[in-house]
């Protein structure tokens, strides 16, 4: 089966600056796949390529394995998406804007709109340019999940809301979205908020400087970068040259190295360097993304 | 029962939603016919994706820990392993050497390994004797 999504060697430039540059990855179906970066990282913009809203200077864009280019009414009418700032048509209610919504896709399933409705207490009377910013991501949420589709694109969804909101909006989307056939439900996330998603993301890419500087599924990951601090009796050692060492700290008599694989060799080291201790700790995704970013 | 996730130790998620159905097994915290919960449920709970509990639920089902009941849920099963007697065997070597290794980064002698390990078999014998009172 074709990948839900496949990005080959995207090139966007906005004048003479490269905001995306070569940047490729794939997603299979099934998978939530997270796309971190910092600001300006190219996030945003190959979001914005992803969802047909950008042209691509270079390189290709499928779908389920299509060209949204021409084949735009059907893999749209397969994702959703989740803006990182909602907006509504200010004149409708929730209740219309929903319907709106409704409208404009087959297989709407009025069931999960009332389930989520009513799970994030929405007003359905209420004008939806009253909304706060926790409202419009519930109500965004609300329209993308209801419409059903295979992929859930989500553009820092929960950036600026407050941490009961975000709970909410995740456990909507773990316990709604993937409810049916979570083996064909794919989730796309860019976010800063990295320790949330940190249960649901099983890929993701690091960008920076609009190219993709690590890739990797988040268990492999966690086993692959570890802290290992060791406890001197005495003097802490001189720094040894072993090369998957990303940082060194030191603290009176207690040396700590972050590695990139190596672990076993780091804590060789040292040992026959004469700690006392030692302890290994896996880095969170969060600790990953600030050694590679 | 209390469900804990610890990204910091470098164990898959599913490995750890295992682990601690197995020990509530072994502690007599779960006991045969207990219904585990459903994966939307843990899923949402632990906010962990559903796959992964989906896994971790369908690993422990292969080694006969719990049996799903179409349409009733996951249930703790009597204690009948699926596994040939080798196979237990190799599992369980391979879990000890991990032990040995700890073991030996942290200096403690092959006596005191011996003697601890006596200590929580009894340890367990008494958790389940007070789970079953």
């Amino acid at each position: 089966m074709a990948p839900v999504i496949s990005l080959t060697d995207l090139r966007i430039r906005y004048g003479s600056k490269d905001a995306v540059n070569g940047l490729s990855l794939q997603v299979e179906a099934g998978r939530c796949h997270a796309l971190l970066g910092r600001n300006g990282a190219g996030k945003t913009s190959a979001m914005r390529a992803l969802l047909g809203l950008l042209r691509p200077d270079q390189g290709a864009v499928r779908l389920f394995g299509l060209d949204p280019a021409k084949h735009e009414a059907e893999v749209k009418s397969r994702l959703a998406w989740v803006p990182d700032s909602p907006s509504f048509y200010p004149w409708m209610s929730v209740r219309e804007a929903l319907a709106y919504a409704a409208s404009t896709r087959t297989g709407w399933r009025k069931d999960i709109e009332e389930h989520l409705c009513s799970r994030f207490t929405l007003d359905l009377d209420a004008p939806t340019s009253g909304l706060s910013k926790g409202e419009k991501t519930q109500l965004a949420l609300t329209c993308a999940v209801s419409a059903d589709p295979e992929l859930l694109v989500l553009d820092e969804p929960t950036t600026g809301l407050d941490p009961l909101v975000r709970r909410q909006f995740l456990e909507a989307v773990i316990g709604t979205f993937q409810d049916r056939q979570p083996e064909k439900k794919t989730i796309f996330v860019s976010t800063h908020l990295i320790s949330e998603f940190e249960g649901i993301i099983d890929d993701f890419t690091v960008l920076a400087g609009g190219r993709a500087v690590l890739s990797a599924d988040a268990d492999g990951a966690r086993q692959r970068f570890c802290r290992l601090r060791g406890w001197f009796d005495e003097t802490v050692p001189p720094q040894a040259a072993i090369p998957s060492v990303l940082s060194t700290k030191r603290d009176g008599r207690l040396l700590e190295l972050v590695v990139d694989s190596g672990a076993d060799e780091t804590r060789a080291w040292l040992q026959g360097a004469g700690a006392s201790r030692i302890e290994t700790t896996a880095l969170s995704l969060e600790e990953i993304f600030v050694c590679a970013a | 029962m209390r469900w804990i996730i610890d990204y910091q130790t470098g164990v898959p998620v599913y490995l750890q939603l295992m682990q601690q159905v197995k020990s509530a097994v072994a502690t007599g915290a779960m006991r045969a016919g207990d219904q585990l919960p459903s994966v939307r449920a843990m899923a949402e709970e632990l906010r962990v994706n559903r796959n992964t509990v989906a896994r971790a639920w369908a690993e422990l089902e292969t080694e006969g820990v719990i049996a799903n009941r179409q349409g009733l849920g996951c249930f703790v099963t009597e204690k009948v392993t699926p596994l040939r007697k080798a196979v237990r065997n190799e599992r369980l070597a391979l879990a000890l050497d991990q032990v040995i290794v700890q073991a030996h980064h942290l200096q403690v002698s092959d006596d005191t390994l011996r003697a601890l390990l006596d200590e929580r078999i009894t340890h367990f014998h008494h958790v389940r004797k007070a789970q079953g009172d």
